[in-house]
Formats: C-alpha cells, structure tokens, sequence
C-alpha cells in the first residue's frame, strides 16, 4: 500500500474517532472533550497538509492518480443479477488532495472558532461529536473511489447536516429545518441512487476507473438517452446536496443551525460535495446531460441572487449568496468549464466560510441578533471582523486582486465560449444569467457591508419584542458590542488570507496562470462523438466524423482558424476536418502549440466538442473579464447610491416596484408552490391511503379476523362437545361401573372366600359339562 | 357287599371331603376367627387323610412325607395365624371377622 493511502485512510478515521470519543464521553471530559476533538482535526489537517505538500507541492504533476481498493463485500453469484462484488477503495488524485487540505483546514478553524462561539452550550460536547462524523464522512465523499462508497458518505453528511440544523433542537423552527432539508436531500438522493443502478446494471462494477473505461469501450449497450438519464440521474444528488434549483429550498431553512456549522457544512464544504460529485462523473455525462446541468446552475444561480437582495436575516442572504454560487460552480460544469467551476469551489469556500464565521461574530457580539435592519456602525466596533469580512465579500463579488474574481471569471468565459459554440440563441441565457447575478452578487454583498458595518447603529429602532424569533434572550437592554474573542478571530484572518490572488495564481486576472487549474484540468469526455451525434447540435460533430484520425492532432491549428465567430469557426471545423483526412503527416508535424500558446496551459481534447469549447472559453476569457468588472462595478455602484449617498431610498423603491419586491422577498414563493403542490399533494396521498388502509386493508384484516373466530368458535364447539364428551362419557363409564363394582368389595373376608367358592364350583360345573355332554 | 365290610379308599376320601366340608363350612360361617382358624386346620387335616390315604394305596411314603410337611406347616401357620389374631384384636378390639372390614373400596 502505498504511503499516501496509508496516511489518507489515517485521515478518514481521526475525525470519526473524535466522533466516537466525545459522543460517548463528552461529559466525562474537561471542557467537554473540545480540546480533544481539536487536537484530533489538528492532527487531520497536519496529515492532509502532508498528503497536500507531496501531491502538489513535490509531485506537481496533472495527471498524478492513486487508487487503492479492496473487496469489501462478495455476494458471490446472485441469481439473476450476476457475480456481485462491492468495492472500497481510496483515489487520490490532484482534486482529492486539494479538497482534503481544504474540508480539513475549514474543518480545523471551525472547531476553533466553535471553542470561542457554543461555549456555555449545553450539548457543547455532542456538538463537536456532530462536527467530528461531519468531517469524516466529507473527507469519506472526497477519499471515495466508487459510486457505492460515495453514496455512502453522502448519506453520512446528509445525516450529520440534519443533526447539526436542528442542534438547537427544541427550537419548533429548528426541528422543521432539520427534516425539511434531510427529506429534501432524499429526493435528489433517490435521483442520484437510480442512476448509480442504471451504471450498475451495464458494467456491472461501481468504481470510477472501471466505469470510465466501460463507456470509453463503448459497452453501454443501451441507447444514449440512457447514458443521458443516468447523467441527469446522477446530476439529482447533486441537485439536491448542493441545493440547485428546484430543491434549493431547504439551504436557506438551514441556517437554523449553529452559525459555525453553516459556515463549514452549508457554505463551504458539504453543499459543495454535489459539484465534487458532478466533477467526478463529468467524464461519463452526454451533450444533453451537460445541457440540463447549465442551465440548472444558470437558473439557480440568477434566481438565488435576485433572492438575497431582498432578505433582512444576515445568515439569509449569505444563504441564498451560496446558494447562487453553487449554481455558478454547476453552470461552469455544465458548460464544461470543469477546472474553473472547481476552481470556484475551492476559492468559494474560503471566502465564504470566512463570511459566514464573520457573521457569526456578529450574531455573538450582537447577542444573536441576525436582522440587518437593526444593525449598523460595526465598523469601528469590530475591526478584526470589518477587515476580514470585506477582503471576503470582495472575493465573492469578483473583484480583481482577489481569489473569487479569477474563478469566476474563469466561469464566465466557460460560458460565454460555450455559448458561443453552441451556436447562441437560447445558450446564451447561460452567461446572461451569469453575468447579470454577477452584478446582484456585487449588489447585495453591498448591501450588506453598508448595513452591517457603516452608518450609525440602528439596534434602538428594533421594535420591542416585534422580532423576537431568535433566542430571545436579548431583550434586557443592549448590551455593549465588542470585538469577539481570539479564537473566533484567527480563523477569520486565516480564511481572508486565502481569498487573496496570490494564493493561487501570480496573475491576479488570469487563474489559468495558477497552480490549480495547471493540477486541475478539464479531463477528456468518454463519451464517444458518435454517441452523441443523435443530439440536435450536431455541425461540428460531423466534422469530427470526417476527419477522424487526424483531427486530434488537426484540432489545434482548426480552431486556431475559428476566430472570426461561430459560424465561421464551425465551418471551418469542417474544412480542416476535410483536410485532416489527407494532410496528417503535416498535422504530426507541429501538434497544437501554435492554437495554444503560451498563455492556455489546458490539455488538448480528441474530442472537438470538448476543444471547441475550450479555445472558445480562452478566446473569451478577455471580453469576461471586463463585462464582469462592469457588472461588479455596476451592482457596488448601485449599492453604494442606494446604501451609502442615500440619492435612491430603498423603501420607496420597493414601494413603488411593490410585485416584483414581494416576489424577491418571498423567495419567488417557492416554499408556497412547494406547500401547495408537493406538501398538499403528499398529505391528500397520505389521506387516501390512510382512508384505503383504515377502510380496505383493516376490511380484509378484520375480514380475516372473524372468519377465523368463526371457526374457531365452530372448532371450539367441537372440541367442547364432541371430544370432550367422549372423555367425559369414559369418565361417566368408569365411574358407574365402579359405583356398581364396589358393592362387591364388602373388605369381608368370608364374602371373598365364598365367592371365590362360588366361582370354582362354577368353574368346576362347567368343566364337567364340557367334557360330560 | 365287600364294599361295605372292608374299608377301601372311597372310605377315607369319603371322610376326608365331609372333613373338607365341615372345615370350609366352619370357615365361611363361622364370625370368631379363632374358630376360622379351627376350620382351617380342618380343611389341612382333609388333606392329610387324603395324602395318606392315597400313600397307602399306590404303595410307597411319598404322601406320609407330604403330610408331614403339611402337618409341620399346619403348626408354624397357626403359630403366625394366632399372632395375626392378637395383633388384629389389639387394633380393633374384636376378633370378629365381618366387623373387620376396613378394607372395603
């Protein structure tokens, strides 16, 4: 076994050990065991960082892998399935190494920053216990080589997600949160369990590899809609885990939690599993599947973001701000930009992870008060806070010098190139959509800013008592607002630290120039170009049908070609595929460094699909940056009229545009639809089946029933009367004869004497009667 | 007529079974139970003339042997006999045999 699976397996199973430590002898413990489940994620992150260093640091290498596996369980051979064998296995690759530093570094400052914030909790213990299986079954999601081991620790975050929203638990909108996002997360689960069968059920096996090969070979031997239905299927999880529409519902809901555990698992690493997911299976999902995945992630994320311009709950807007970036991430993947969109993921969780550990100092300091409305002049107040929170909403709205700004950028130009190849019209919603939540990210982040931090504070125009769902144990006056405690504070800074540029890339306005998207690139489809060619798009496949062999060398210098716009770049795809056929020895000659150049370090896709969109991506990434720094510069500019000049009061706005404010502030109703279609439909099913089970089912059961009384009666009848009489009738016999035997038994010697005379003599006269006739 | 002069063995059975009788008689009869003992010693002695009788004529002495026998067993089964009879005396205050019926059911 090699080193790194060793300490990785290390890795897992300190978390889980914290977990088994502290849930059981949390109370037995000082401090509640906190200081142990520190040290152990302590020694996660150590471990991590180790595997980290040696991954990318040493190693350096894109095309680094290391899978280890072993036979977990062995059905042998099932009858009508086959010879069924389930699999454990760990993959390390770049992606893994880079996610492991990452869940156990935001793990790591969060268990620090949770000593500062539950302490004086009364189910302190169990709460680290909580953050314990958390970690654990996110690094097992990041560790995990097969679908089935995936789907395992998947359920396993799920679980621990729905015991840390409803820590507070005796909290009624706690508790409904809780089950509100564990029975959400079971639809998208259902989804993503159906298309690991329909993978199954061809290959017969659940790794990664083994998959990947299969469809490579071309042994799904079902036609491609079902490739598509297994992508879209799979895509479910993801939908539902990283909360895209329409099961986005249950993310906000969940900031009912602890404000520490929003940060870690509903911000920066749990809902961003979904799109780890869908960059695992990227390589399997078909034209169509990728089609559905942007434009989910481009709804979900224009949706979530006209969602928090309006919300008034610090967490909330937050909220539905990851919400947005999530369906960022799912968009960039969709439009196949797969090392931006995990780019994102990975400087989203930094930075957003730190805004909501700021919020939570705010929430502390404030005395849990979340609304906006009440706060205000936090700035002098709070500097540790102040600082680290701007430097991170900077990041989030995508201003250049920061961390946020490349990835999404990189996002963006993903797909503007993908519109651009998919020959416009309705694709290019995808990165209208994607630039207009651009601007309301900037705008609502803004907002929030001006609200929190500038200004005078607004706690003495909260209504009495008017808005008392949180805690409520604040409204004995106000106390003093300071700053919070070190330990709340170091994870903020840390966190800031890494949503800067220079952390990742030495060009702050270019993230290819980085180190993660060098480690991390855009892998080839597996997806044959045949397969796909029965999808409507289909000018430049043909080309790829032409020109076969020699396109993957060709693919450079034709798309270098394919400047001058679309149109033009597909025809001449097709010319250069024409000639690929009879010119190969000249495309050997000088393979793609000229389309490349310097500049773009990607890899070089056989498949034309995947390369067109690639150039395009890079031939777009310029217009990408300045139409998001004019969108960036548009929704701060407005924030800053609206919040800080005061020229356009917000009040009288929303007033005057009063539908369009409802239909924001009430989260486009999604929640009422929800209640009336799926909730209703789901209690008028509840009720027909209660009504079918209550009149039909206990109809025949008490049927049943009283047939088998019936007989037991007529049986008993039987018993009684027949049965029992013949033993009572012996009975009666025995006794009677012996009532008429006794006389016989005078106890009188004499009497015996004489009748035993009177029988010999008898005896004896019958015996002379026989021999005398 | 010779019969009648000479005493044969018809003779001896003939006093033997009216013994036989007197003796079975006094038995089943008779309510003192020393008297049922008496009958008994009768019935034995019926026997013995029987034996004996029997002995004289078939020409050798097993018969006298086998009534000494019985004489020897008539005398130990009085012997027990009469011991029974005390004992029963002491229990139940009476040597009456029909008033000794504890046995009856």
């Amino acid at each position: 076994m090699h080193n790194l699976i060793q300490l990785s397996i290390i890795v897992l199973l300190l978390p889980l050990l914290s977990f088994v430590l502290l849930i059981f002898f949390n109370r037995r413990l000082p401090r509640n065991g906190d200081f142990l489940a520190v040290g152990f994620l302590g020694a996660t992150f150590v471990i991590s960082a180790w595997i980290f260093w040696n991954v990318i640091v040493i190693g350096y290498d894109p095309a680094f892998k290391l899978v280890w596996n072993f036979n977990w369980i062995d059905f042998g051979d099932v009858p009508g399935v086959g010879p069924l064998q389930i699999k454990m296995g760990i993959l390390i690759d770049n992606l893994t190494a880079i996610m492991l530093a990452m869940v156990s570094l935001i793990s790591l400052l969060v268990h620090i920053y949770s000593t500062g914030y539950m302490s004086g909790d009364k189910y302190y213990g169990r709460y680290f216990a909580y953050l314990g299986i958390f970690t654990f079954s996110m690094l097992g999601i990041v560790l995990s080589d097969n679908l089935f081991s995936i789907y395992i620790f998947w359920e396993l975050v799920g679980l621990s997600s729905y015991l840390l929203i409803g820590f507070f638990f005796e909290k009624q909108s706690a508790a409904d949160a809780q089950k509100k996002a564990f029975l959400t997360n079971r639809v998208g689960d259902i989804g993503m369990w159906l298309g690991i069968l329909i993978l199954y059920s061809q290959f017969h096996t659940f790794g990664y590899e083994e998959i990947y090969e299969h469809i490579k070979a071309g042994d799904f031997h079902m036609s491609q809609a079902w490739l598509t239905a297994a992508g879209i299927l799979l895509f479910m999880g993801c939908v539902g885990k990283s909360a895209q529409f329409p099961l986005h519902v249950w993310l906000p809901d969940a900031m009912e939690g602890p404000t520490p555990v929003s940060a870690l698992i509903h911000a920066a690493t749990m809902v961003a599993a979904g799109v780890y997911f869908v960059a695992r299976i990227f390589v399997i999902l078909t034209v169509d599947a990728l089609h559905v995945i942007a434009f989910i992630g481009a709804i979900t994320a224009f949706m979530a973001a006209t969602i928090a311009i309006t919300q008034h709950d610090i967490k909330r807007v937050l909220a539905y701000s990851t919400v947005s970036q999530l369906g960022y991430m799912v968009l960039g993947l969709g439009v196949g930009a797969y090392s931006a969109a995990l780019f994102h993921l990975l400087t989203h969780a930094f930075f957003k992870a730190c805004l909501f550990l700021g919020s939570g100092a705010i929430i502390h300091a404030m005395h849990h008060e979340q609304d906006m409305r009440w706060m205000g002049g936090l700035r002098k107040k709070m500097p540790w806070t102040f600082v680290t929170f701007t430097i991170a909403t900077l990041a989030l709205a995508g201003l250049p010098l920061t961390s946020g700004f490349m990835s999404k950028d990189a996002i963006l130009a993903g797909a503007l190139g993908f519109a651009e190849v998919e020959g416009g019209g309705i694709y290019y919603l995808i990165p209208v959509f994607g630039f207009f939540s651009a601007m309301l990210t900037a705008f609502y982040m803004g907002r929030q800013i001006w609200l929190v931090f500038f200004g005078e504070s607004r706690a003495h125009l909260k209504p009495a008592g008017g808005h008392n769902d949180y805690h409520g144990h604040d409204d004995h006056g106000h106390h003093e607002v300071h700053e919070v405690p070190w330990a709340m504070r170091m994870p903020l800074v840390v966190l800031a630290a890494l949503s800067v540029f220079a952390v990742f890339s030495p060009d702050p306005l270019d993230g290819a120039k980085g180190w993660f998207m060098h480690l991390v690139q855009t892998p080839e489809t597996v997806v044959a170009a045949d397969m796909q060619h029965d999808e409507g798009v289909s000018s430049h496949h043909e080309a790829s049908k032409a020109g076969n062999e020699g396109v993957h060398e060709e693919a450079g210098t034709m798309l270098h070609t394919a400047e001058a716009g679309s149109e033009q770049a597909l025809s001449a795809m097709h010319a250069a595929a024409d000639a690929a056929g009879h010119t190969t020895a000249e495309g050997h000659g000088e393979p793609h460094e000229e389309g490349y150049g310097e500049a773009h370090h990607g890899p070089v896709f056989s498949d034309p699909r995947q390369a067109a969109i690639a150039h395009a991506a890079h031939e777009n990434h310029d217009p990408a940056i300045m139409y998001s720094s004019i969108m960036v510069a548009l929704g701060i500019g407005l924030a800053l009229i609206v919040y800080a000049f005061g020229f356009i009061n917000p009040e009288k706005t929303a007033q005057r545009i009063r539908p369009l404010y409802l239909y924001s502030f009430n989260k486009w109703y999604w929640d009422e639809i929800y209640d009336a279609t799926v909730i209703k439909g789901s209690l008028l099913l509840s009720r027909i089946l209660a009504w079918f089970d209550s009149n039909i089912v206990d109809g025949i059961v008490n049927g049943t029933g009283a047939l088998v009384r019936k007989f037991g009666t007529a049986s008993g009848g039987f018993d009684r009367y027949v049965v029992d009489g013949l033993v009572n009738f012996t009975a009666f016999f025995v006794q009677t004869s012996g009532a008429a035997m006794k006389k016989i038994q005078t106890g009188k010697v004499q009497t015996y004497l004489v009748m035993a005379l009177v029988a010999i003599t008898g005896y004896i006269v019958y015996y002379f009667i026989q021999i005398t006739p | 007529m010779e019969s009648f002069s000479t005493i044969g063995l018809n003779h001896y059975l003939v006093i033997s079974a009216i013994l036989f009788g007197l003796g079975l008689f006094a038995i089943v009869t008779r309510k003192n139970a020393i008297v049922v003992l008496m009958g008994v010693e009768l019935v034995l002695n019926a026997a013995n003339i029987n034996l004996v009788a029997f002995s004289k004529y078939s020409g050798d002495m097993e018969g006298v042997m086998f009534s000494l026998f019985v004489i020897v067993l008539a005398a130990a089964e009085a012997a027990i006999a009469l011991a029974i009879i005390i004992n029963i005396y002491k229990t139940f205050n009476t040597v009456d045999v029909s008033s000794i019926d504890s046995m009856k059911e």
